[in-house]
């Protein structure tokens, strides 16, 4: 008797459509990814307002300072003194004199001492933050030769209850 | 002549390694999905302080004109007064914040200077919440009409510090 070999059948799925899925996922997820507020810590509760629009050109450098309160998942404060969140850390705000010199002495030999002055701090504070220590980082920062400040507020309405 | 078939699998079908790609797609995949981070976008406001000295004004140049806006603070930090220079405009936050983007567009409508030539002086107290000086600061920089922002005045500053007593 004659038996007739014949060879073993791969059942093979289409994967190009999963292939182009999978490509248009990555694609949305990397636009919508923003890589620029890297810098912003997401313990500080902004105020919103209407006019805080983003900037059409986006500043070439500039140093970002979180004030805010350590909470508690529901929001309350677990200590009434506000810090300012260098790297994950908490950081009186009246201490933070010598690392704001610091950071201006690193940029005047990165970038020069005329590009140095031309930095903008940037003051992400927490709505409940007194602007009394606002101020004193502003204070801090002049004595620390940064002569650019801006303050950062939220996109919104700027209706009462909307932080 | 005779030419010789090189393969014997029917078409020469060549068959690309796709798991190895998939295994790195799926990996970005993963990457991407665990970075994204929400965030409503945001938007800040220049301002200025004067250091502690005062040097003298340059008679050369004609001196901004100076409008005050005084912020008083209750205990709590919550706000008690709203002061455009000197009269007092209430404190039914937020409704005061548009009594004193009103004044700053009559100012600033009025013709006796241009945006420019005005500057602010906004003087809070020590321990008034940052979430009052943002709309003092907003209700003095402009108002927006559709999506578009009518701009009154772009000189904002702080006035020197008040540390409270004791």
């Amino acid at each position: 008797m004659k038996i007739k070999h014949s060879k073993p059948q791969i059942a093979e799925a289409d994967m190009t459509p999963m292939i182009d899925m999978t490509f248009q996922l990555i694609a949305f997820f990397m636009i919508v990814t923003n890589f620029e507020q890297t810098q912003a810590d997401e313990r500080i509760k902004l105020p919103t307002d209407r006019l805080a629009r983003p900037p059409l050109q986006a500043r070439e450098n500039e140093v970002v300072l979180n004030i805010g309160f350590e909470r508690n998942a529901d929001g309350t404060k677990k200590d009434p003194n506000a810090y300012v969140y260098y790297g994950g850390q908490p950081i009186p705000v009246l201490q933070y004199g010598p690392r704001l010199k610091r950071e201006f002495e690193i940029s005047k030999r990165m970038y020069g001492e005329e590009k140095a002055r031309d930095i903008t701090v940037v003051i992400r504070a927490d709505s409940d933050t007194p602007t009394g220590l606002v101020q004193e980082l502003i204070k801090m920062g002049q004595e620390a030769e940064f002569t650019k400040f801006a303050l950062k507020a939220k996109s919104g309405t700027g209706e009462p209850g909307e932080e | 002549m005779k030419f010789r078939k090189h393969s014997d699998d029917g078409g020469g079908k060549v068959e690309v390694q796709m798991a190895s790609m998939i295994d790195v797609v799926f990996q970005l995949l993963i990457f991407f999905m665990l970075t994204l981070k929400i965030l409503a976008p945001e938007g800040d406001f220049n301002i200025n302080m004067p250091l502690g000295a005062i040097g003298t004004p340059d008679p050369t140049q004609t001196p901004p004109m100076d409008l005050k806006v005084s912020l008083a603070a209750n205990e709590d930090g919550s706000l008690n007064q709203v002061f455009f220079g000197g009269r007092g405009l209430g404190n039914d936050f937020p409704a005061c914040f548009e009594r004193l983007n009103f004044e700053i567009a009559q100012i600033a409508g009025s013709g006796q200077a241009t945006g420019e030539d005005i500057e602010v002086e906004i003087k809070p107290d020590y321990n008034l919440h940052y979430r009052y000086i943002v709309r003092a600061i907003s209700a003095c920089r402009g108002r927006m009409e559709g999506k578009k922002m009518i701009t009154y005045i772009e000189k904002i500053k702080f006035a020197p510090i008040e540390r409270p007593a004791g």
